[in-house]
């Protein structure tokens, strides 16, 4: 698999204060990428150093394996968008991709036409863009990072503002995307249950360091938080799990229910074990954490540390 | 290169502001000598409905043609550059986002400029009182505010790019080519050799430039050419050094 981005030792520092840690990082071909933090984690500030915006103070990122010179060429095949894309306020959609279709030599006109259309933004294309709503101009910044056919996107931020159908729509026009024409996308949103159903891979970042990063695999198989039981007897299953599991940890809740945080590889045999001794189980459900819950636990636990 | 002069230049003629900017300077230019006209005609005593006094407003006007041209920069160095984040993710240098805007839009200032100077002539010629002098007089002291003007135009350009608020600019370029000279006059006036620089300073130059005109002794100076270079050397060297580096938020 070809990588796309990749970071060496990337650092950024305002005056003092080091936003970026030194970063080894890449993103692979096909990924749909997300980064994950807090505000003021780094996230921007990568996605702008990326993007050329601002220049990193050391290391150094290639993007389709290009680096300094060479890098224009490879930005060609890429689209950005950093915060909220800008446009000319008193230009319609047309004439707002149209002067991005100069500058970007996109021969074909009709292009503009076809990106509109993908965005959905077909029947608004004579509006002014100061009369558009925010999830408007956030499709017309999607068009735009499309008008050149890229291989891959950098979206920071890019359902800011959209409703809930608008945030179906974009979640499934970049899987669309990804999976129809392979385009890779590295996203961050503050919108977690939105990043869970769209990414391939997770990538946390604290403090300008990335913490963790897993596939979609890794953060299920590791979001397995508990195991859950409603049983007739309470106190009976206490003891038979105390006896059996030395180092078991669980709760027993109000309503006859037990919640059991460790041995959750081992809840056939819990459930049978419970089941013979004649405990009665009403219901019995290993419970994950979603990627908002993972997260938490994971800024909380780093912040313990 | 090509393509970011196409597309800016797609929006520069689609803004209304140099538009606007250039019709109101060639009214005012037209309401200043129908004003003329009318006061001579009215009164035959009358001393100012010549083209003499009519193209020394021009030449007495060198700060105003350069706040106007500054007007021209911003119609792409103002509120657009807030656009130039998409433009520079797209992979195209700051060096090119600086050097096009300049180009583009000096280009349009200084078409103006001369569609202004060829209006005023003709205006001067036909409606007011002219002798065989008048014309060539502008026309030379025209040629010594060039690269005065044009260095308060790059000195503009810089400023934008490198994100200097209105005022300031404004303050900027009412110093430098209003009160320069007097300034440099009274702090160098101590220290020998250097007491004679104000001689050079833009404003000292612009008010020479008038009164050689005023006294029919106007000449081709090299004098506003060097001072004309000197800033716009040093204004087009920082900026664009300066540009390079700058982040784009």
């Amino acid at each position: 698999m070809g990588t796309i981005i990749q970071t060496y030792q990337l650092t950024k520092k305002f005056k003092e204060q080091e936003v970026i840690k030194p970063l080894d990082f890449s993103v692979k071909k096909g990924e749909i990428c997300a980064l994950i933090g807090k505000n003021g984690a780094g996230k921007s500030t990568l996605f702008k150093i990326l993007s050329g915006q601002i220049m990193p103070t050391a290391g150094e990122f290639q993007l389709f394996g290009k680096s300094g010179k060479e890098m224009d060429q490879a930005k060609k095949r890429m689209g950005f968008i950093i915060e909220a894309p800008v446009f000319f306020p008193d230009f319609t959609a047309i004439q707002n991709l149209e002067y991005f279709r100069l500058q970007r030599g996109v021969v074909e006109k009709k292009r503009i036409y076809e990106v509109l259309e993908i965005v959905g933004l077909e029947n608004q294309k004579r509006k002014r863009f100061r009369d558009y709503s925010m999830g408007m101009k956030q499709r017309l910044g999607i068009a735009l990072c499309l008008l050149s056919n890229p291989d891959c996107l950098v979206l920071d931020e890019p359902i800011n503002g959209l409703d809930a159908e608008g945030i179906m729509e974009i979640r499934h026009l970049l899987k669309k995307l990804n999976q129809e024409k392979q385009i890779t996308i590295f996203i961050s949103s503050h919108i977690l249950t939105e990043l869970e159903q769209l990414a391939t891979r997770y990538v946390f970042i604290k403090n300008g360091v990335i913490v963790d990063d897993l596939s979609k695999e890794s953060l299920e198989a590791k979001s397995k938080k508990q195991i859950l039981l409603s049983v007739s007897d309470p106190a009976k299953s206490s003891q038979i799990l105390e006896r059996t599991f030395a180092d078991i940890q669980f709760k027993v809740l109000p309503n006859q229910v037990i919640t059991i945080q460790n041995h959750v590889e081992s809840s056939g045999e819990i459930n049978r074990l419970l089941v013979d001794q004649g405990v009665v189980v009403k219901e019995f459900r290993i419970e994950a954490l979603n990627l908002e819950e993972y997260f938490l636990g994971l800024v909380e636990e780093i912040s313990h540390d | 290169m090509i393509n970011y002069l196409k597309s800016e230049s797609y929006r520069l003629l689609r803004k209304k502001g140099p538009y606007l900017t250039s019709m109101i300077s060639l009214l005012l230019i037209a309401a200043a000598s129908a004003l003329l006209y009318f006061f001579g005609q009215s009164d035959p005593n009358f001393p100012y409905a010549t083209s003499k006094f009519f193209y020394s407003n021009v030449i007495s006007g060198g700060v105003l043609i350069i706040l106007v041209g500054s007007l021209y920069n911003l119609a792409l160095t103002g509120q657009d550059m807030s656009l130039i984040k998409q433009s520079i993710s797209f992979g195209i240098s700051r060096s090119v986002i600086f050097w096009s805007k300049l180009l583009l839009t000096l280009s349009y200032f200084l078409l103006i400029c001369v569609v202004g100077i060829l209006f005023v002539i003709v205006l001067g010629e036909n409606l007011l009182l002219s002798d065989d002098q008048s014309v060539r007089n502008l026309l030379i002291a025209c040629v010594n505010m060039v690269p005065i003007v044009l260095s308060g135009f790059f000195l503009t350009h810089t400023l934008k790019m490198l994100k200097v608020g209105d005022i300031y600019l404004i303050f900027t370029l009412l110093f430098m080519y209003g009160f320069s000279g007097t300034l440099l006059r009274y702090l160098l006036r101590p220290i020998a050799g250097l007491d004679a620089l104000y001689h050079y300073a833009p404003s000292t130059l612009l008010s020479d430039n008038l009164m050689d005109f005023v006294n029919d002794s106007v000449h081709f100076g090299s004098e506003y050419w060097i001072t004309g270079t000197v800033i716009s050397g040093i204004a087009l060297l920082i900026g664009a050094k300066w540009f390079a580096k700058q982040n784009i938020d």
